[in-house]
């Protein structure tokens, strides 16, 4: 009875889904989830829905797969206008520009126990065996190092920062990590939350938004603003720039007015991710900026869209704290990004070299679902 | 007697504004969004059931002790907070000599609480939000400490039934205006919202939740909740002449107090920007905490002249 009546409210919740999006898929999954219907899960774990959107690049298919095997029971998956990676059973799809029905009726089955759920993919066991050489079959010398199970034990290293020297920690992030651009995906040597090196491992994927004044830089607002707790801001960009989009008018003076109340600008430290003499805060100054103007007009599309060929993402990140990061890489367009982004053949040696040393702590490279969802 | 009453209500008026606080969480965002207000009771039950229908989550070796223990803390925290808050005349469920340092320890071991939740997930994200919270929290909570105790000065009494009633003449929001403010911040450390949301925000997804499902993340949540309402009456208590008022009863003024604080706190942390830690560090450090100093001279000095 009890349980009948937990699961009849279950049922009426929005449906908490994670998306998970390739190429040119990136603004349709920001508009489907301003429908009070669905919740954006921030966590795979947070999902009972695996929203795939758009296609999936062959290297991101591991990805999926490893994403899938985190998401906790019970669960689904649902392709949307994507092709279904192979060794997913009788899967799902939806071809149509609004999912939400979709998702909804898999969700309500879940909780209902109309459907099952679905069963891991990959094997729950490490990625590389024990080769642990120490006494005590530890991974090093000593009581510490090594890289037992193909995941380096903690070792203190120099900081770049201020010295006091932390265990540096390697894991690689992405490329379905919310807060990071659909695709990128990074390895990156933490200390404590300040970034020693990253590695680009693989570029964001591509994402053929029309460059439009004003709606660019709603988008690109709404995609920033919640790195600085502002989600109700967020969606207040997202929503202008839909209904921009779609020709209705919107008051662009109250967002300008929020944002400034919120203290959004003075939060974004000055000088972090300096490529062509300007900043974070510039580029969001920017966008600001491209409120003001007329929707066709606005900012300067080629100042913002040219390829900034010498700097290098990874270079802006290094010695930057994670939230810096993370504000750094949402401060440039997709096409800006992937310019910063330049893959090279040394970005895929540097993932098999890294594989084969085992030097990464391997979230990525192990098929347990048990360990890290963050780290994808 | 009346502390068996007392005892008796602090539950009640937990779990009362547990509900209140998940309701204006579900009206405020849409608000602030510009959309329509769309506050439902029903609203938070859905979402409170789909979590604890699900899994809770595993990770490669958590601490699973810590793991489960962390929220029950955080919870328990926020109820003993609580018990030193006065909820009419002579009606408290803890009558301490001492009440504001018993809720003194309650906000520093909120600390060991949350950093337990990230740390014993283990993995890198959740890890990262337990080390920012404790770099943030620690001097925020040191603050508070400031700010409580030129609170107790115009009482001459750590109690906080005398904080209560020396303030018969006048507000201690009257006489530090700052210190509010600053203990509002706290309220927002305390419950990990907007603002000083260092523990669980969007840029780690979800932060110490990141690993977690289903009745763990329920759990967390309500903790969360029910530290909103504690320091939400704390300071409706310490600022706001807590039962204090006119024609009404007691208890009654201090509801309407803590329902205005936490629709302040709920706002504050929808509305204002959060700062990247390091940031936030040196505002706290080298502003925020000088001023708190100050203030407390300030009302030292102010007691001493026309005291």
């Amino acid at each position: 009875m009890a349980i009948a009546i937990l699961r009849r409210l279950a049922g009426a919740a929005p449906a908490p889904a994670f998306p998970a999006i390739g190429a040119g898929m990136r603004a349709a999954a920001d508009d489907l989830f301003l429908d009070g219907r669905l919740i954006r899960a921030d966590s795979i774990r947070h999902a009972r829905i695996l929203l795939v959107a758009g296609p999936v690049r062959e290297a991101d298919q591991d990805d999926i797969r490893r994403l899938h095997d985190q998401m906790l029971h019970p669960r689904a998956t649902l392709w949307w206008k994507s092709n279904p990676v192979p060794d997913f059973a009788e899967p799902a799809t939806c071809d149509e520009d609004d999912p939400v029905a979709a998702i909804e009726a898999i969700h309500r089955a879940l909780i209902e126990g109309a459907r099952d759920s679905e069963p891991d993919i990959l094997p729950n066991e490490p990625p590389n065996p024990w080769r642990g050489k120490g006494d005590y079959g530890q991974g090093g010398e000593g009581m510490m190092g090594g890289t037992p199970y193909g995941r380096p034990m903690a070792m203190t290293d120099d900081d770049l920062r201020d010295g006091l020297a932390l265990d540096a920690y390697t894991a690689p992030f992405g490329p379905f990590l919310p807060m990071l651009p659909p695709g990128l995906k990074l390895s990156v040597t933490l200390q404590g939350d300040v970034i020693q090196t990253a590695k680009l491992l693989r570029p964001p994927s591509a994402q053929a938004e029309a460059y439009d004044g004003t709606v660019t830089a709603l988008r690109a607002l709404g995609r920033f603003l919640p790195i600085l707790g502002l989600e109700a801001h967020a969606v207040r960009c997202l929503e202008a720039a839909r209904s921009l989009s779609a020709g209705k008018p919107i008051e662009l003076a109250k967002i300008r007015q929020f944002l400034f109340w919120s203290g959004a600008l003075a939060a974004i430290p000055s000088g972090i991710g300096m490529v062509e003499d300007t900043d974070v805060r510039m580029r969001v100054e920017r966008w600001l900026a491209a409120l003001d103007e007329s929707p066709t007009g606005g900012l300067d599309g080629s100042a913002t869209m040219s390829p900034l060929k010498p700097a290098r993402l990874v270079d802006l990140l290094r010695g930057r704290e994670w939230s810096e990061a993370i504000l750094i890489v949402n401060s440039f367009d997709t096409d800006t990004l992937i310019s910063l982004a330049p893959v090279e053949a040394e970005d895929a040696e540097t993932e098999g070299r890294a594989r084969e040393d085992g030097i990464r702590m391997d979230h990525e490279g192990h098929g347990t679902h048990a360990h890290g969802a963050t780290g994808t | 007697m009346t502390q068996v009453l007392a005892i008796m209500v602090l539950p009640l008026f937990l779990l009362a504004g547990i509900v209140a606080a998940a309701v204006l969480d579900r009206a405020v965002p849409p608000l602030v969004a510009g959309r329509s207000l769309k506050a439902s009771f029903v609203g938070p039950i859905t979402v409170a059931s789909s979590r604890a229908m699900g899994q809770t989550g595993a990770t490669e070796h958590p601490d699973t002790i810590s793991w489960i223990l962390a929220p029950i803390l955080y919870f328990t925290l926020a109820a003993i907070g609580l018990s030193v808050v006065p909820f009419a005349p002579g009606v408290v469920a803890a009558d301490l000599d001492a009440g504001i340092v018993l809720w003194g320890a309650c906000e520093s071991l909120t600390v060991v609480a949350v950093f337990l939740h990230g740390w014993s997930a283990n993995s890198p994200l959740p890890l990262i939000g337990a080390y920012r919270y404790v770099a943030i929290g620690l001097p925020a909570m040191l603050l508070s400490m400031f700010v409580l105790i030129a609170a107790a000065l115009p009482a001459q009494s750590l109690a906080v039934t005398d904080i209560v009633e020396a303030q018969r003449s006048v507000w201690n929001i009257v006489r530090q205006p700052a210190g509010f403010v600053l203990f509002l911040m706290l309220g927002l450390s305390l419950s990990l919202r907007g603002p000083f949301d260092f523990a669980d925000p969007y840029d780690l997804a979800g932060g110490t939740t990141a690993e977690i499902s289903g009745a763990a993340r329920l759990t967390w949540w309500l903790a969360r909740l029910a530290m909103l309402v504690s320091v939400s009456a704390m300071t409706a208590t310490v600022f706001l002449g807590g039962y204090l008022g006119p024609v009404l009863p007691g208890f009654v003024w201090l509801v309407v107090k803590t329902g205005l604080v936490l629709v302040v706190l709920v706002g504050a942390g929808e509305v204002f920007a959060r700062l990247p830690p390091d940031r936030m560090m040196n505002l706290i450090w080298l502003a925020l905490l000088p001023l708190s100093f100050l203030m407390l001279v300030a009302v030292g000095v102010e007691l001493l002249l026309w005291g």
